[in-house]
């Protein structure tokens, strides 16, 4: 695997000028310039920084050895100073890495890997220790034991700054209860202004790491806060995978192609990126040559019997029996003829194949000059350019709008004709767009008839249509290499060509249902959705974002809404307003999913959590603190899109809701006007009083069900009144044995009541009945579902 | 004489009975829906200007086929269908009761009513259910004993007539029993009866300032005529009770308002009906009702005073010429010779040429033409 560098917004800089000048500048120093962006720049950032890198580890190590991660997190004041631990049942680590995982910085196994994980500099956890070990002067204390260690081995180390080379003071063996794992012990100056900020980090790490289990305790809790696992499912491993060709710059490629020992730009293709096999090569190569060497003009061949074309092919060939001439003439004619468009490619290929026929044929050998001149006479035939003209005037004419002047029409296509000069008609789309353009200019004065850019372009797109690629051989890697040229247009090629996706196997997503069950956990709401985008890339990156909406229940209303950031599982807790995600949940008019929204864009208002999580080998960032998503294009329309579709749930759920609120009105206010409608016709037509209820039921599309006991027989009545049909489950719990009640209703004695079930379907509008016999004064209490609450009315069998 | 619309004349029950008897059939109708589990409706003519047809048979402006529902299914349906309800009960004891009250009493009232939401929110509404009653019933207004607020209008001329008051039987001669400002025509026009007369025919007077000019020059006295003061706009019993002197007592009948759009209206809704009435066409219009002046022609031939046509007055004239009630020979003819001078003139005009000129020569030459005297 070629190793080469991605960008990393801000952070390439940083990283480069480090790997360049190592020994110039002591790694002390580097740190004390460069703090605020590791995330180290006040007491109180420091101390939640350090435990994210200490988590972040924790998870991943866990993760990649297949265990759950239990994670304990600590925070003492001792002295003027804090303590922090940090525990993990990580498989631990060796005796020899110990020292380079945590005392030398830019060390890991993650930097030149394209896979997601939530490390991916190796400057986090050593990072943290250089911050300890500057601020309280004492060093890490590091206990690890991986599972095949009988004891566990405890360190105490600090980091070289001369050398960024890690100083074991102390190494020993030692007990620890756990069987595997890693436990990390620093002291720093510190402080906890950013407590909120902590515990949003290990709540939102609970949220979508919903397989962790996360333990916190801090001076400030009287107990400590516990989150629990809510799933036995870890996320799927991450493979990793080889850059696509949508997402390298020309830099990313010339570099590729200089260290590549492909020799063919196909084979360079299919063994340095992902998702290129022969058939994707084909097709890129193609448009390679397309901008390469341009396309070469087809013309329409001429019918048989129309003209000489054979008769020129005979007459062009020399020195050979008029059998065999006469059947190679007609050879190469046939098979122009079978074209709908033949380039001069066409030809060549047309007269070679006609050459092996008649050499099998006749046993005559058609030498190379033979088919030359062959060629050259078919070419001259096809070209005639009286032919050319007429072709080119249908080309044109389909192209432009009808309501052309057909003699300005004919005059473009005149021109046209002439600026084929080269030889093969070989010409690449800027060529064809000088030629429209210098044949269009002279025939808008002369007819006083516009071609504007419109109709330009589509005449462009006809003659495009009808060029074809040339049969020339791509060029060698090492000539792409040595040409920026070239090589810029086989990248545009490859962004031309369409791909699949990125294979998403080197991601791991939480998954939509992870990430409800996630907020699930972690909130009481009354609506939760959660979508997972199909993988995208950016800059040969695959990236897949994720984005889930609780809303309504406990959470608070009355001021924005909370928006939880994360990328590759890790909540940013810092620089929200700095970050992509933010921007883009800004920009979306809310409105139009039924939450406030003042002016139609900012965050948006009410009861609800928003969540994003983009995942990606490479997520970009702004800065090396890792706190906000750059603004990458391709990563802001993937979390607009991923947000939309969450809240085009949360919107039907608001409707939905909004609708029953509505009906809920519509029922209260009926069910006091009807009643006192019917009271007063009851009077003026001195009657009883009429029943409103089935007339309710009707008004509120709802179903109605009732019971009735009458001389022994018992009814019960399922109505729908609504346009649809209901299926209905009805339970009449008796206190009376009924007496053979039909088949399709279940009965069930249990402590001296009955329990009859019934499961009618019923059609819109529709009633049906169920009757049995039963005692006369028994009695019955229903219990229906499958429809509403809200649209059910039970009548008529209440005790 | 029948009061109701299109019923039995041989029908010896009262009005009030009849009133009654019909408001509990809605209320009957309503039970019945409720009773059979459907969702409590009424179903009423489409009340706008799109839904009103010519009657070519008597000549007025009647509702067409279109109906409107107005249903229980929605909130604002079913409220005023409560409503309804609620007006049929306060309707159905008062007439029980013999009593009667206004319009806007009704609307008040139902502020006491023991429902909220039976209470109406303006009188408008009020005044439209009232009329939605009348619809649905075929019983008029004051028939429920339901008055306007304004007074009547009055008639003055040889005629006497019988009126049944809450205070007895009243017979009066609209001219001899009566100051100079005329018999006041009762809320309920039906309630007088007619016993003798000695009228030539009806004049009916848009302007108070004219009818006191005819009153004081002893127009009714000379020509025999019933001076019948229209104020404006005329009242359901002015048109009531001037259909009824056509009717009844055959008396032709003629209609004297200003020269201008407005009061040619005037004339349409006496001779042709109303829109927002137009339930009560054949009740209360009288097709054979001719126009006297002032006409267009007349301000050229007896040159009067005039002011100039304003932009509503020409649009309001020429919306009279697309309407079907105008399009006569003789109308189009005078709406189009106004159109043309562009002026218009009042009743008070005629004074120009003397106080006495009206009753001496305009109306006796009018009526003359006219062929009623």
């Amino acid at each position: 695997m070629t190793s080469f560098q991605t960008e990393l917004g801000g952070g390439a800089g940083v990283a480069e000028e480090l790997a360049e000048s190592q020994r110039a500048i002591s790694i002390a120093e580097f740190f004390e310039k460069n703090k605020h962006m590791l995330g180290f720049d006040s007491g109180a950032r420091a101390l939640v920084t350090a435990v994210k890198e200490g988590v972040d580890n924790s998870l991943d190590a866990a993760e990649e050895a297949g265990h759950l991660p239990d994670i304990y997190v600590e925070i003492r004041e001792v002295g003027d100073y804090y303590r922090l631990v940090v525990e993990d049942n990580g498989p631990g680590i060796t005796r020899e890495q110990v020292p380079r995982v945590f005392g030398k910085l830019l060390y890991g196994s993650r930097f030149h890997k394209r896979e997601q994980n939530r490390g991916q500099q190796g400057i986090g956890i050593s990072a943290a220790v250089l911050y300890s070990q500057l601020t309280s002067g004492k060093p890490a204390k590091i206990t690890s034991r991986t599972q095949e260690q009988d004891r566990a081995r405890y360190f105490e180390l600090v980091v070289d700054t001369d050398e960024n080379e890690p100083e074991v003071r102390v190494e020993d063996g030692t007990t620890w209860d756990r069987a595997h794992g890693t436990r990390i012990e620093l002291e720093m100056e510190a402080n906890m202004r950013s407590r909120q900020a902590l515990h949003d980090y290990v709540a939102q790490t609970a949220v979508v790491n919903p397989h962790a289990r996360v333990e916190l305790r801090e001076p400030g809790l009287d107990e400590s806060l516990k989150f629990e696992r809510a799933t036995d499912q870890l996320p799927a491993e991450t493979e990793e995978i080889r850059p696509h060709p949508h997402g390298v710059e020309l830099g990313q490629l010339i570099k590729l192609l200089e260290a590549t020992d492909s020799y063919s730009v196909s084979g360079f293709l299919q063994e340095e990126f992902t998702r290129v096999g022969t058939k994707t090569a084909r097709r890129v190569t193609d448009a390679f040559r397309d901008r390469y060497f341009g396309r070469e003009m087809a013309w329409t061949p001429p019918r048989a019997g129309v003209s000489s074309l054979a008769d020129d092919v005979a007459e062009a060939v020399a020195n050979k029996t008029s059998e065999a001439t006469a059947a190679f003439a007609d050879d190469v004619a046939d098979r122009l003829r079978g074209h709908d468009r033949a380039s001069h490619g066409a030809v060549v290929r047309a007269a070679d194949a006609a050459a092996a026929d008649v050499e099998a044929a006749h046993g005559e050998t058609f030498g190379a000059t033979v088919r030359e001149n062959a060629v050259a006479a078919a070419w001259a035939a096809l070209t005639d350019p009286d032919r050319l003209r007429t072709d080119c005037y249908r080309l044109v004419d389909e192209a432009t709008s009808t309501r052309k002047d057909d003699d300005a029409v004919e005059g473009l296509a005149e021109r046209l004709v002439e600026k084929f000069d080269d030889s093969r008609h070989r010409a690449t789309r800027a060529d064809l767009r000088s030629y429209v353009d210098r044949s269009a200019d002279p025939v808008e004065e002369a007819f006083d008839e516009p071609f504007g850019e419109t109709a330009r372009e589509n005449v462009v797109e006809a003659l495009w249509d009808a060029t074809r690629t040339v049969d020339d051989d791509v060029p060698r890697v090492r000539d792409v290499a040595g040409d920026r040229d070239t090589a810029s247009n086989l990248l545009e090629a490859m962004r031309a060509t369409e791909i699949l996706s990125p294979p998403t196997d080197c991601l791991a997503p939480i998954t939509a249902e992870l990430v409800e069950e996630g907020l699930r956990k972690e909130y009481d709401a009354d609506f939760y959705t959660a979508v997972t985008r199909d993988a995208e890339v950016h800059g040969g990156d695959p990236f897949v974002v994720e984005a889930g909406i609780a809303y309504g229940g406990e959470l608070e209303d009355g001021g924005p809404v909370d928006l939880l950031r994360f990328a590759n599982r890790v909540p940013l807790v810092y620089q929200r307003g700095a970050c992509a995600v933010t921007d883009v949940v800004k920009r979306i008019d809310w409105r139009n999913y039924e939450l406030t929204q003042p002016g139609g864009s900012g965050m948006p208002q009410g009861p609800a959590v928003v969540l994003v999580h983009v995942a990606s080998t490479n997520v970009p960032f702004t800065s090396e603190s890792k706190d906000a998503v750059a603004n990458v294009p391709e990563i802001e329309d993937e979390v607009e899109l991923a947000v939309r579709e969450a809240a085009r749930d949360l919107k039907s759920h608001l409707k939905r809701r909004q609708s029953l609120n509505r009906r809920r009105r519509k029922r209260e206010v009926l069910s006091e006007v009807l009643p006192q409608m019917a009271d007063k016709v009851s009077t003026v037509t001195d009657r009883e009083r009429p029943e409103v209820e089935r007339a309710l039921a009707r008004i509120m599309n709802n179903v109605g069900v009732a019971h009735e006991v009458a001389d022994g027989t018992a009814t019960l009545r399922v109505r729908n009144h609504s346009d649809r049909s209901e299926e209905v489950e009805v339970t009449a719990i008796l206190d009376a044995e009924p007496d053979d009640p039909p088949d399709r209703a279940g009965v069930v004695e249990m402590d001296g009541e009955w329990f009859l079930t019934w499961e009618p379907s019923v059609d819109a509008g529709e009633t049906v009945e169920l009757t049995y016999d039963v005692d006369a004064d028994a009695s019955a209490e229903l219990q229906v579902d499958g429809v509403a609450p809200e649209r059910l009315t039970v009548a008529g069998g209440g005790r | 004489m029948s009061t109701d619309v299109g019923v039995d004349d041989d029908d010896d029950r009262t009005p009030e009975e009849r009133a009654r008897e019909r408001l509990v059939d809605l209320a009957a109708q309503f039970y019945d829906q409720m009773a059979g589990g459907d969702v409590p409706e009424l179903r009423l003519p489409t009340r706008s200007k799109s839904n009103i047809e010519y009657d070519e048979e008597s000549g007025v402006w009647v509702y067409g086929d279109r109906t409107s529902t107005r249903s229980a299914n929605s909130v604002g349906g079913a409220r005023k269908l409560l409503k309804a309800t609620y007006a049929v009960e306060f309707l159905a004891r008062q007439l029980e009761q013999n009593r009667s009250s206004t319009l806007r009493e009704l609307y008040y009232l139902s502020e006491s009513w023991d429902s909220e939401e039976a209470a109406f929110s303006d009188q408008s509404e009020s005044d439209k259910l009232v009329e939605d009653l009348e619809i649905v019933t075929g019983v008029t207004r004051e028939d429920f004993h339901m008055r306007p607020e304004e007074s009547g209008a009055t008639l003055i001329g040889p005629l006497e007539i019988v009126e049944q008051t809450r205070r007895g039987e009243r017979r009066i001669h609209c001219q001899e029993d009566v100051g100079e400002g005329g018999y006041q025509i009762p809320n309920n026009p039906d309630t007088i009866e007619f016993v003798d007369h000695d009228c030539a025919f009806v004049l009916a007077v848009e302007t108070g300032g004219m009818r006191d000019r005819l009153v004081e020059n002893g127009f009714d006295d000379e020509m025999a005529a019933l001076v019948v003061h229209l104020k404006g706009q005329p009242a359901r019993a002015t048109r009531r009770v001037t259909k009824r002197l056509h009717d009844e007592l055959g008396l032709p009948v003629v209609v004297f308002t200003d020269g201008d759009p407005w009061s040619y209206r005037i004339y349409g809704s006496v001779a042709y009906g109303s829109i927002k009435s137009a339930h009560l066409s054949k009740y209360l219009a009288t097709p054979e009702a001719q126009f006297v002046g002032i006409q267009p022609s007349d301000i050229v031939s007896y040159d009067l005073p005039t002011d100039p046509l304003s932009d509503s007055d020409v649009n309001a004239l020429e919306s009279e010429l697309e309407d079907p009630r105008f399009q006569t020979d003789y109308w189009e003819d005078q709406i189009e010779l106004q159109l043309d001078i562009g002026k218009k003139a009042e009743q008070q005009a005629l004074a120009a040429r003397g106080l006495d000129f009206v009753t001496d020569t305009y109306l006796p030459e009018r009526l003359d033409e006219m062929d009623v005297i």
